[in-house]
């Protein structure tokens, strides 16, 4: 009764009886074009397009960069090339940066780690001691120390 | 007097379909809302850090830094807000940390998987484990990532790795006769050499149509068909848009790194042959000790499976598991049956060796 109720209460679709014989065309043709696309005869075809269009727009390809090269040293602006080597410049200097960063991080975890040996045991009261010991790990994972944020946001 | 109730609507319903399809086919949906901080960055490479949701006594200790392909975003690990990897990780309470290769500039065209591998990952994880204040961890790499994954593993089995997740992990490429993409990247065919001189990177677009190209009839009219048959359901026109979203931001691979994956991959077959060279080093994958994990998608065409399963034979890993799901590619991790079939088992065999 209620599928029944269901079934009335549809709205029609004008694209409901297409769409059976849409799939099954689908299905059919999915299947003959990864059986050629999967061919010797396909990677040969579109090698052979792909070669022949870089062959025919090297030429041209070529010739903007001459002009633009030209442009850009006639307006005194740097070429393609000048900034490729700078960018890599400064990835250079970025690792550097990453290597004292590394070794800021290895100084502050050996000093912790010292102060804390030589730390002499707090003696709370059981109470106060509880809840901070269950504070302090989540303060630290979700708000990290601020010399360590302010480096990080600094990039 | 049924019909003339119906007819008034018939318009109007249309006009909505229209309405749907218009947005859904010129918007970007929000993906990658998991919160997260970025703790580390390195020319285009940024290394992300979750916000953890459980208290920390119930996290689990070592953290997880998933990797995904260098010439796709991230955000599918991320998609959307409750169909999102990374959410469901977190809840359950593991520190995760994303890297996002970034997308490569002409800067950056000689890329290579040397740089990748043994320059920005190391130092990512380095970062990790100061952040973490743990030596140990565990890596997640997908595609192309898990390809990288298992170069760092082998390179450097004594960083501190514990377990190593590897999913739909193109690492066998002798089969060529199972793989499309090695006929048609064959040096008899494939320009390589004058498609990098032409572009310097990969264009995105040409990665992406040659992917799409492998089912072309599913990708470029079946896609577009069932966006049409589920334009009704809001819900499947909102997953159907996140996902699009994420398929249409197309990224560039450094041209060192294609070269690379086409001449020492596709065609030589040199990682499982043993004759890999990285930064003038041979990957001995049976330098891998770590706990591996490994995930086939029965039904995928990018990466098929006889291209995952010998790297079991071939490490020195003493807990090692070999996972069969059905499923493409991507969908085994951001379809609709993921949350169900592919993150509980991931979990459960990752939160047993995370403590």
């Amino acid at each position: 009764m209620n599928d029944g109720q269901s079934e009335s209460a549809k709205p029609f679709d004008p694209f409901e009886p297409f769409r059976g014989m849409r799939d099954a065309y689908l299905d059919a043709m999915a299947k003959v074009m990864v059986d050629a696309v999967n061919s010797e005869g396909y990677a040969q075809a579109s090698g052979v397009m792909l070669d022949a269009y870089l062959t025919a727009s090297a030429p041209f390809r070529e010739a903007l960069e001459r002009s633009m090269v030209h442009a850009l040293e006639q307006l005194s602006l740097p070429s393609r090339q000048e900034v490729t080597a700078l960018a890599a410049r400064f990835t250079n200097l970025e690792m550097r940066l990453d290597d004292m960063d590394a070794k800021l991080d290895a100084i502050v975890a050996a000093q912790q780690k010292a102060a804390a040996k030589t730390a002499e045991p707090p003696k709370p009261a059981p109470d106060s001691a509880a809840a901070g010991a269950g504070a302090r790990p989540e303060a630290a994972d979700t708000k990290p120390p601020g010399r360590r944020g302010a480096r990080d946001g600094k990039r | 007097m049924a019909e003339a109730a119906v007819r008034p609507d018939q318009p109007s319903q249309l006009e909505r379909r229209l309405q749907t399809l218009s947005r859904v086919l010129t918007t970007r949906a929000q993906i990658a809302q998991t919160p997260k901080r970025m703790v580390w960055a390195l020319n285009k490479a940024r290394l992300f850090r979750y916000f953890p949701v459980v208290p920390a006594q119930q996290r689990h200790r070592i953290p997880l830094l998933l990797i995904f392909a260098i010439m796709n975003r991230p955000s599918i690990l991320d998609l959307r807000p409750g169909h999102s990897f990374v959410e469901h990780m977190v809840k359950r309470g593991y520190d995760v940390y994303l890297l996002d290769w970034g997308v490569p500039g002409i800067e950056d065209q000689d890329l290579k998987f040397d740089d990748y591998a043994l320059e920005y990952l190391p130092r990512a994880i380095r970062k990790m484990k100061a952040v973490s204040g743990v030596e140990e961890f565990s890596l997640l790499g997908w595609c192309i990532g898990a390809i990288l994954t298992t170069i760092y593993a082998a390179m450097r089995p004594n960083d501190g790795l514990r377990n190593l997740l590897l999913l739909t992990a193109p690492l066998d490429f002798s089969n060529r006769q199972g793989l499309t993409f090695a006929r048609w990247t064959d040096s008899k065919y494939f320009p390589l050499e004058k498609v990098l001189a032409a572009f310097g990177n990969m264009p995105g677009e040409m990665i992406d149509y040659g992917a799409k190209m492998l089912k072309p009839v599913d990708n470029f009219v079946g896609n577009y068909a069932k966006l049409w048959d589920i334009i009704d359901d809001p819900r499947a026109v909102e997953a159907w848009h996140a996902m699009n979203t994420w398929v249409t931001d197309y990224i560039p691979m450094a041209g060192g790194a294609y070269r690379q994956l086409i001449d020492d991959f596709y065609r030589k077959d040199r990682l499982m042959q043993g004759q890999l060279v990285i930064r003038g080093q041979r990957v001995d994958l049976s330098r891998v000790r770590a706990n591996l994990f490994t995930m086939i998608a029965e039904g995928d065409h990018i990466t098929p499976p006889c291209q995952s399963a010998s790297i079991m034979d071939k490490v020195s890993s003493n807990d090692k598991e070999l996972f069969r799901i059905p499923g493409g590619h991507i969908g085994i991790m951001a379809g609709s049956q993921a949350h169900k079939l592919t993150w509980p088992h991931i979990e459960q065999w990752l939160g047993a060796r995370s403590e």
